[in-house]
């Protein structure tokens, strides 16, 4: 096992030098005049000034000096100090969040971690154990139910749900608001009474002792999770009924009916856990999802996380902001993968042997 | 028990599937605030009360990019500079050419109009407690102008001080070759810096003792409380600027300071006026809260706070409208019918008296009122280039050979104007503004001097527009196009491209009307129209690489001067190259209407003006459009000068 780790760690590098390679190679795509616009505020003033930057930055250079200078940033001559390098954590300057990108997604990122720990549940084992029971229920009444739930949920758009739960429960019933948190718990919030130990803002408000606040955070966050999990679920379902289906024709599990077994422990201790690779590989994918941003639900509640972010960046043609975000993206997606094959390790034994 | 919860949940999000599908069928969802018509009339009153009178929330797109008002040249910023800093005079209620004193108690203007002494109001105090000085204001103005730059609105103060064309701090230097570039400014001669430095002191003095500040400008100029009645004419604690960063005050040390850009300026995220408001907490990207100065040298606000909220989304603002939790949203023009549903009162902009008139309920239970009528302080237009330059991938083959168009194509005014005849004002103004817009007659807009309603204007004439083509001479043998037997633009056609800023769809729009009309007269015209990323479009019209442009302005200060300018010699005449004798003519009477201080002498001068830019048609004025403006009928006190870059908070309350 610990073998298997490592060589998964190793390579972690690698797919790096693949992500970062990529997404410079996308930003080469841009002439050298339009790539000016990443080192300059605003709009070019003159050509002068056009034409000092293509300079200044080496934007003219052969591919592998600009790349290194991406990822190295370069050292002014006069003042001796170093201009860009994303290993150095500067990814550059956000227009649209006014801030440098790395400083932008620090705080922007812990609202959709925040939000990821209290989707996960309902999203993931909601899903699955809705499509246990269409399983199990295999062409009976909650199994039909089942699949014309999952064929609204995959084919209703995120922003239609989204629109239509707002005006539901928010400009309708007024129970379940946008955003992150209301105005009077913001105040104290941002106030010196509370004490920020993690940067979510749950987790923050329970230490803080502060359950006004952890119930203020959570109702701001029903409608997001709400419809993240209903666009999920039908997926979640779709693949968890299938793979147990085809669990539940194999032998052993006649064989363990067969041996007078009560069918709660044919189904929870011999099918499901075998059902379950397929359902990992789905799980790891959507916490990716979740964790990266989800772009539409975060903007149609205005909830403060990279998604919105991204996504106003990507609306102003805000390219260092996108690129610094799908730096970010890929880093998540490397860990989620790393993780995801080691579960996969710790429920199949088999993938360790091959 | 298991099946049990089963059936449950699945019942549940059936429900829910079908209240969604009838909520969106039914068109509406009845708003918490929108009260049924049978309701009584106490229980409509109560809907109109707002959830907290004390906080005001506007719900809006587009952030400031700086809180500095010397820097500020936004309407996201300067909104939030126009609540924080005052300037030394104020726009007179929603009137846009009438002053009243703020931070200057009185003012007095020398006998030749050049030397302007404010005497400067006592007993006002900056938010952190320090009192306003005349030394804070000279210092103002002065590290406005040392500031410069493109990117800040300083160049209309520095034709003030310097003389017309005098667009920045760098031209007392080195004849503008350094604007924008501070390393090549502080490569310059120290002993010019110094005098450039000195010029700006002189010519803005404080007198501590008599608690006055004398300004004195390059020549008489019309516009100058326009100008600096603006966010740009607010007023710093120089104490304060210093100890956080910005200019000393030396003159040995201003290049260090020249063109700081809002990410680095030390005074973009922090702020210390004499204002009705004072900056409480800004959460970029999230939202930006106004607290109210409770030691303001006037009245306190009737509101507590003042919150902006960032949202992107128009179905997410909407909804917190309905909700009750926004007073004011941003409404794009193509959502407008959505708002229009849920009008209960109405306000009608007269144009006759500049002002609004009584506000109308027309259905007591709807919860918004509506503002419209008024006109808008911008315009798009289109612009001929006279003289493409060379490098232009716009003109096809660069001849007259049916494939493209020789770089001087639209010097020709027959040319122009037979595209000026073939423009559809009514189709733009239907499908770009729904019909809530005028046709420009003139560059400077209704109310200013300069204005003429009933001067003449091109409108869509396919006969006229043919004519004038025919009467094109681009081969310059002294023959009309329509009758030449060699051969002339009638019967070889053209080619050319027509360029616009990409994902703007009005200049689309535009640019489509004049492409589709101008080849329903000769199949042989061909105009293509290209979308280009903002920053090429940019630097082609710059280069004056495109051979016509779509592209708008929006006014910085309400004088005609300001329009003028950029249309007859500025930034739109460079991107078009006019030629060097028409914008010689141009500028005598652009620099005699500017110096005029008589405004029936003025009108006279922009009048020969129109007729000089009618007869030559170097551009196509196109619309201007009428305001829209919607809140919730809980909100009053709400003063719409459309000089303002959005809210002033002042006067407003909310029941």
């Amino acid at each position: 096992m610990t073998n298997y780790i490592i060589r998964r760690l190793l390579l972690v590098p690698v797919l790096l030098f693949g992500v970062t390679l990529l997404i410079f190679g996308m930003l080469q795509l841009l002439d050298p005049d339009e790539r000016v616009s990443l080192y300059i505020r605003g709009d070019p003033k003159s050509d002068a000034q056009v034409n000092a930057f293509i300079k200044k930055y080496c934007l003219d250079c052969p591919f592998y000096i600009q790349y290194k200078n991406w990822l190295l940033g370069t050292v002014d001559t006069v003042t001796g100090e170093r201009e860009g390098g994303i290993l150095y954590g500067n990814f550059g300057w956000s227009k649209t969040g006014s801030q440098p990108v790395a400083q932008l997604i620090a705080r922007r990122f812990p609202n959709t971690l925040d939000l990821t720990l209290w989707a996960i549940g309902p999203v993931i084992f909601v899903g699955i154990w809705l499509g246990v029971q269409a399983a199990v229920h295999h062409n009976g009444i909650i199994d039909q139910v089942a699949r014309i739930f999952s064929i609204v949920g995959t084919s209703f758009p995120t922003f239609v749900f989204g629109l239509l739960v707002l005006m539901i429960f928010y400009a309708n019933l007024q129970w379940f608001p946008p955003g992150r948190l209301s105005d009077e718990f913001t105040r104290v919030v941002n106030s010196d009474q509370f004490t920020h130990y993690t940067t979510l803002l749950t987790i923050d408000s329970l230490l803080n002792g502060r359950f006004d606040i952890f119930l203020d955070a959570l109702r701001h966050m029903f409608l997001p999770i709400l419809t993240l999990s209903y666009i999920s679920w039908a997926t979640f379902l779709r693949v968890t009924r299938g793979s147990m289906l085809e669990t539940l024709r194999q032998e052993y599990v006649v064989t363990a009916r067969a041996k007078g077994l009560p069918e709660r422990d044919v189904i929870h201790k011999h099918a499901k856990p075998n059902a379950m690779l397929p359902v990992v590989t789905l799980a790891g994918f959507t916490v990716v999802g979740l964790m990266g941003g989800v772009i539409i639900t975060e903007t149609v509640f205005n909830y403060p996380g990279i998604g919105s972010a991204a996504a106003e960046a990507s609306v102003q043609l805000d390219v260092v902001t996108v690129l610094g975000f799908a730096l970010f993206n890929g880093l998540i997606l490397i860990v989620a993968n790393l993780v995801v094959d080691i579960l996969y390790a710790v429920v199949d034994p088999r993938v360790r042997l091959s | 028990m298991s099946n049990r919860v089963v059936r449950l949940c699945a019942k549940a999000l059936c429900l829910l599937t079908l209240a969604g599908f009838l909520a969106a069928c039914s068109g509406r969802i009845p708003s918490a605030t929108a009260v049924p018509d049978s309701d009584p009339a106490g229980t409509q009153e109560a809907a109109r009360t707002s959830p907290d009178p004390a906080t005001f929330v506007q719900v809006t797109f587009g952030e400031p990019e700086t809180l500095d008002p010397a820097l500020g040249y936004d309407t996201a910023s300067n909104e939030m500079i126009l609540n924080i800093y005052e300037p030394l005079i104020f726009y007179d209620g929603i009137h846009t050419d009438r002053f009243v004193p703020l931070l200057a108690e009185s003012w007095r203007v020398s006998d030749d109009g050049r030397v302007y002494t404010f005497k400067i109001r006592s007993g006002v105090t900056f938010h952190e407690g320090q009192t306003l000085t005349a030394e804070d204001v000279a210092y103002s103005f002065q590290r406005g102008l040392l500031l410069g730059g493109r990117n800040s609105p300083q160049w209309l103060l520095a034709e003030l001080f310097f003389g017309v064309g005098v667009e920045d701090i760098t031209c007392l230097v080195d004849g503008c070759a350094s604007m924008d570039d501070r390393d090549a400014l502080a490569a310059q001669d120290s002993a010019a810096l110094l005098a450039a430095c000195q010029q700006v002191k002189a010519a803005i003095t404080a007198n501590e003792s008599n608690g006055t500040v004398t300004m004195t400008l390059a020549q008489p100029w019309g516009p100058f409380l326009p100008t600096i009645a603006q966010t740009w004419g607010g007023i710093l604690d120089k104490d304060w600027a210093i100890a956080n960063g910005a200019w000393d005050g030396s003159c040995e040390t201003w290049q260090n300071y020249y063109a700081e850009p809002a990410e680095s300026n030390p005074l973009s995220r922090i702020a210390n006026g004499t204002g009705p408001f004072k900056l409480g907490e800004w959460k970029v990207g999230e939202e930006l809260i106004l607290f109210r100065n409770e030691n303001y040298w006037r009245e306190p606000a009737r509101l507590a706070r003042v919150v902006t909220k960032y949202v992107s989304e128009w179905g997410t603002r909407f909804a917190m409208m309905q909700a009750g939790d926004a007073d004011i949203v941003a409404v794009p023009a193509e959502n407008r019918s959505q708002m229009d549903a849920l009008v209960g009162e109405v306000c009608e902009f007269d144009a006759d008296t500049a002002r609004y008139k009584p506000c109308q309920v027309v259905n007591d239970s709807l919860p918004y009122r509506l503002y419209r009528g008024s006109p808008t302080l911008s315009r798009t237009d289109m612009f001929f280039n006279f003289q493409v330059a060379e490098g232009s991938n716009y003109i096809g083959s660069g001849k007259l050979d049916g494939n493209g168009i020789p770089p001087d194509f639209f010097s020709d005014v027959h040319i122009r104007r037979a595209f000026a005849y073939c423009f559809d004002w009514d189709v733009y103004i239907s499908d770009v503004f729904n019909g809530e817009a005028v046709q420009s007659p003139v560059i400077p807009l209704a109310g200013m001097p300069g204005y003429q309603a009933d001067a003449p204007v091109y409108s869509y004439d396919p006969a006229k527009c043919e004519e004038e083509f025919k009467l094109a001479d681009l081969d310059n043998d002294g023959i009309p196009a329509g009758s030449d037997p060699e051969g002339d633009v009638w019967t070889t056609g053209f080619r050319l491209q027509a360029l616009y800023n990409q994902g703007n769809t009005s200049r689309q729009t535009i640019a489509d009307i004049l492409a589709i009309n101008v080849a329903s007269i000769n199949n042989l015209f061909v105009i293509e129209t290209v979308g280009l990323p903002w920053p090429t479009f940019l630097r082609t019209t710059r280069n004056r690489q495109a051979p016509y442009f779509v592209s708008g302005w929006a006014e910085d200060i309400h004088d005609p001067h300001n329009w003028y300018v950029p249309y007859t010699i500025g930034s739109f005449a460079l991107r078009q190259s006019l030629p060097k004798d028409l914008q010689t003519q141009f500028r005598n009477l652009v620099n005699r209407g500017a110096a005029e201080t008589d405004p029936a002498a003025r009108q006279r001068i922009y009048e020969q003006l129109n007729r000089l830019f009618y007869d030559q048609t170097p551009t196509i004025l196109l619309a201007v459009a009428t305001g829209h403006t919607f809140e919730q009928r809980w909100v009053h006190g709400t003063l719409l000068n459309p000089i303002f870059p959005g809210e002033y908070f002042y006067p407003m309350y909310k029941d």
